[in-house]
């Protein structure tokens, strides 16, 4: 039990790249200035090492106030994924989604709202798994003491407590679980190039089946020489170029 | 004898209405006061109602060439019985160089005074060369040596709006000529502003190729493309009749002109800030008072002046906080089409109000026009205001409030970034499904096995009752023969059967509790009589007579070691009974 203690305060800790506290206050700096293009610069360049909700959503400011639309809706939807229910995040990607040029049905998100999206979502992916630690580290304690007081009183409380909180760690683990998947999905995508002819076959000269123009999510279905298939949530199947979209 | 009397009347009210007509006016009128060179200037001097042996002195002319007149012109009016005569005096003036030039007082002399005129002031522009280039007139005249016309731009190049003077000029050897039709081309992508001329005539002369011609400039027009390409201006066609004599009914010509062509490039992108203009401007803002009442008028003037296409200057756009409101501007122009081409100045009145007091700085006022002599959009900027907003009038207890309103969302713009630690994380590293998440889920688990195990072997110690009890009973025994115990050590007879019967009789009470005073053979009986037969009862009470004889007799049954044990194991056989 001390070991799994000590796993989990080295876990708490993350190991801070040297001279990112000066990058980020250089960016910030930046961006007041609105000089946007050096405050993006910065931000991405600590992008290549680390990320967070809060950076993509940076870089998303900066690409909208630079005028890349597509960029910007690729960093928010990565951001909004791993933060869901952040109010500032979804807030600016429905600011940049009303200026896409596709109006594509959006299927409604199977969630309760953003409390729920919030609550899913945590302060960050781990938080879920740092639960299901806890929880689980509670739960074998309790029973622990369960078995070990032989005073039928205490024994019958604390049984239905260490109940309680094994059904905390199935849904932590659950949710954990279910939150990588959502992170690590590779299957969104958004539109970069500004007018993509949607094809029906993954080659040049084949028959353009619809056209999407840049900033409109697609979810991708296989790939295949570089041609991505992609439908849209209204059920349009179809396939792109390389290179005329970004997977989130 | 009635319509004398009413002759009588007439001629009476004519007289009267004779002497009150008998004020004096001296007065010089230009029909133009800025004009371009070489353009022509009529000036008028009128004098009105001056005895006829009036003299007139004409007024220094400035500079500007007298090129006709003067022509005298006299009048007589009679209206509604009110009689006036005036006399004026018709000089056409002409400038050779730009500049700014003064028509000084002309001075009339009546009686025995003099009355003068205002000066008048005149701002000449640098003309735009705008005549027919030599191989325009050698096409004219391979076209018909005696009449020709051409039409002649001032550029051949222009920016979209910037302005362009055409000319259209006659070239004639015929000494009699009569114009019938005229056919002017059609203007199509050009916003064509006139040039008032004054009087068209053959006022000068020309040599082309060695022959002599009469000059007259037909028309003049100041265009302004309306959009990029090459446009073309065609041909125009005049129809004349020449040498009419009144025993001749003359020839009729018909002549038709070259075509004209401009290039036209397109602006570069416009600023945000563009006001429309394409020249040279310059701008004057104008506030007339910086300090008011809330809910008082301020008068804001931005003047636009210079040589522009100033009839397509926009409105500006004034960039005043929400808390003031600014009305549509009135328009003031004083703009003139010369030879020079357009130029003037075209004002923007503006009626601001605020509505709540405080002190405002609103920054400096750009705008921005094209220059085509530079080739590009040029700013014009103006000094940031200053307003000082007081407190507007009334009553505050009756003062009539805004009403209460929501918060108008002027624009939309995106959330700030987030500042601060931005909780950084390594890309794709993941607790849940790593060693360490696995480690620290299994590591409770199996901590826990580990406990269930321990405890159930613990659990099976305490469990097992017989070894208890005989552990337990050991412990009863030991202690309650620890007296007999040490007394068998001291080799003390009296002392050791003493501390035994004691103990036998203190086991027994204290195990039934009863008093030491019931033990006795028949209590024993009673309590451990079921056990083993009855044997262990006899054995106890048996014990216990042989330690109170022992005590007093001089011999002794068994060896005291065998009656400790014998004693020891009836207190485990009873300790043993559940």
């Amino acid at each position: 039990m001390r070991i799994s203690l000590l796993l989990l305060f080295l876990l708490s800790m993350r190991p801070a790249k040297a001279g990112t506290p000066e990058m980020l206050q250089t960016a910030q700096e930046a961006y007041a200035k609105g000089e946007y293009a050096q405050a993006l610069a910065a931000y991405d360049s600590l992008d290549q090492h680390a990320t967070s909700a809060s950076l993509l959503f940076n870089i998303g400011n900066c690409h909208m106030k630079l005028g890349e639309l597509p960029k910007a809706i690729l960093y928010y939807e990565r951001a909004i994924r791993l933060q869901p229910g952040a109010d500032d995040i979804q807030s600016n990607l429905d600011f940049a989604r009303s200026k896409v040029v596709d109006r594509v049905n959006e299927l409604p998100a199977l969630t309760l709202g953003s409390v729920w999206d919030r609550m899913r979502g945590g302060k960050d992916v781990d938080q879920w798994a740092r639960r299901s630690l806890w929880a689980m580290l509670i739960t074998v304690l309790l029973a622990s003491l369960a078995v070990a007081i032989s005073r039928s009183a205490i024994r019958r409380a604390l049984i239905p407590l260490a109940a309680i909180f094994l059904l905390i760690t199935v849904v932590s683990v659950f949710l954990a679980g279910y939150r990588v998947a959502e992170v690590t999905d590779r299957s969104q995508a958004v539109i970069m190039a500004p007018k993509v002819d949607v094809r029906g076959e993954p080659r040049d000269g084949s028959t353009t089946v619809f056209v999407l123009h840049e900033g409109t999510k697609v979810s991708v279905l296989s790939e295949q020489n570089g041609w991505s298939e992609i439908k849209l949530s209204s059920g349009s199947v179809g396939w792109t170029a390389p290179g005329s979209l970004e997977i989130i | 004898m009635k319509r004398t009397y009413t002759a009588l009347l007439f001629l009476l009210a004519l007289l009267v209405s004779g002497l009150r007509a008998q004020e004096i006016t001296f007065t010089a009128a230009v029909d133009r006061t800025s004009v371009a060179t070489g353009d022509p200037i009529k000036l008028t001097l009128t004098l009105t109602n001056a005895p006829m042996n009036s003299g007139i002195t004409p007024p220094d002319m400035g500079g500007l060439v007298v090129v006709q007149g003067p022509y005298d012109q006299s009048s007589f009016s009679n209206v509604n019985g009110r009689m006036s005569s005036s006399v004026a005096r018709v000089y056409v003036l002409q400038a050779t160089q730009p500049g700014t030039f003064t028509i000084g007082a002309a001075t009339a002399r009546i009686g025995q005074g003099t009355i003068k005129t205002e000066p008048i002031r005149i701002t000449v522009a640098k003309a735009e060369n705008s005549g027919p280039s030599s191989s325009m007139l050698d096409q004219g005249q391979k076209r018909d040596a005696n009449l020709f016309c051409t039409i002649s731009l001032s550029k051949s190049k222009a920016y979209v709006g910037e302005q362009v003077v055409a000319t259209y000029t006659l070239y004639s050897r015929y000494s009699s000529i009569e114009s019938s039709e005229y056919d002017m081309p059609k203007l199509d992508g050009f916003w064509a502003e006139e040039i008032d001329l004054g009087e068209p005539g053959f006022n000068s002369t020309a040599t082309v190729n060695g022959i002599g011609y009469r000059v007259a400039v037909l028309k003049k027009q100041v265009l302004f493309p309306q959009r990029s390409g090459v446009l073309r201006l065609a041909p125009m066609t005049l129809n004349f009749r020449v040498n009419r004599s009144f025993f001749n009914n003359g020839q009729a010509v018909r002549i038709t002109s070259n075509s004209a062509e401009l290039t036209v490039m397109d602006l570069p992108p416009k600023p945000a800030d563009h006001i429309g203009a394409v020249g040279d401007l310059k701008m004057e803002v104008v506030v007339a008072n910086n300090t008011v009442k809330a809910n008082e008028a301020i008068d804001i003037t931005v003047k636009f002046s210079g040589r522009a296409n100033l009839k397509l200057v926009d409105a500006p756009k004034l960039a005043f906080p929400s808390d003031f409101e600014t009305y549509d501007p009135k328009i003031n122009d004083r703009i003139s089409v010369n030879a020079g081409g357009m130029s003037g100045s075209r004002e923007f009145q503006y009626l601001v109000i605020p509505r709540h007091e405080g002190d405002y700085t609103i920054p400096p006022l750009t705008y921005s026009y094209f220059d085509p002599a530079k080739g590009r959009y040029e700013q014009l900027t103006s000094e940031a205001l200053q307003f000082t907003i007081l407190q507007g009038d009334g009553d505050p207890a009756v003062v009539q409030r805004p009403s209460r309103t929501d918060v108008k969302v002027l624009d939309q713009d995106i959330r700030y970034i987030r500042t601060g630690d931005l909780g950084l994380a390594p890309k794709d590293d993941h607790l849940f499904g790593s060693w360490a998440y696995i480690a620290g889920m299994g590591a409770p688990v199996l901590a826990f096995i580990g406990f269930i195990g321990w405890n159930n072997k613990r659990r099976r110690l305490l469990g097992d009752t017989q070894a208890m009890r005989r552990r337990g009973a050991d412990r009863v025994a030991k202690q309650r023969l620890k007296e007999a115990a040490s007394a068998l050590k001291a080799d003390d007879r009296t002392g050791f059967y003493t501390a035994l019967g004691r103990s036998l009789e203190g086991y027994f009470a204290d195990r039934f509790n009863l008093g030491v005073a019931q033990v006795n053979a028949q209590t024993i009986n009673e309590k451990l009589g079921h056990l083993e037969g009855g044997e262990l009862a006899k054995q106890y009470a048996g014990l216990i007579a042989d330690c109170e004889m022992a005590r007093f007799a001089p011999f002794e049954n068994k060896p005291r070691q065998q009656c400790y044990e014998e004693a020891s194991s009836l207190i485990h056989r009873i300790e043993d009974q559940p």
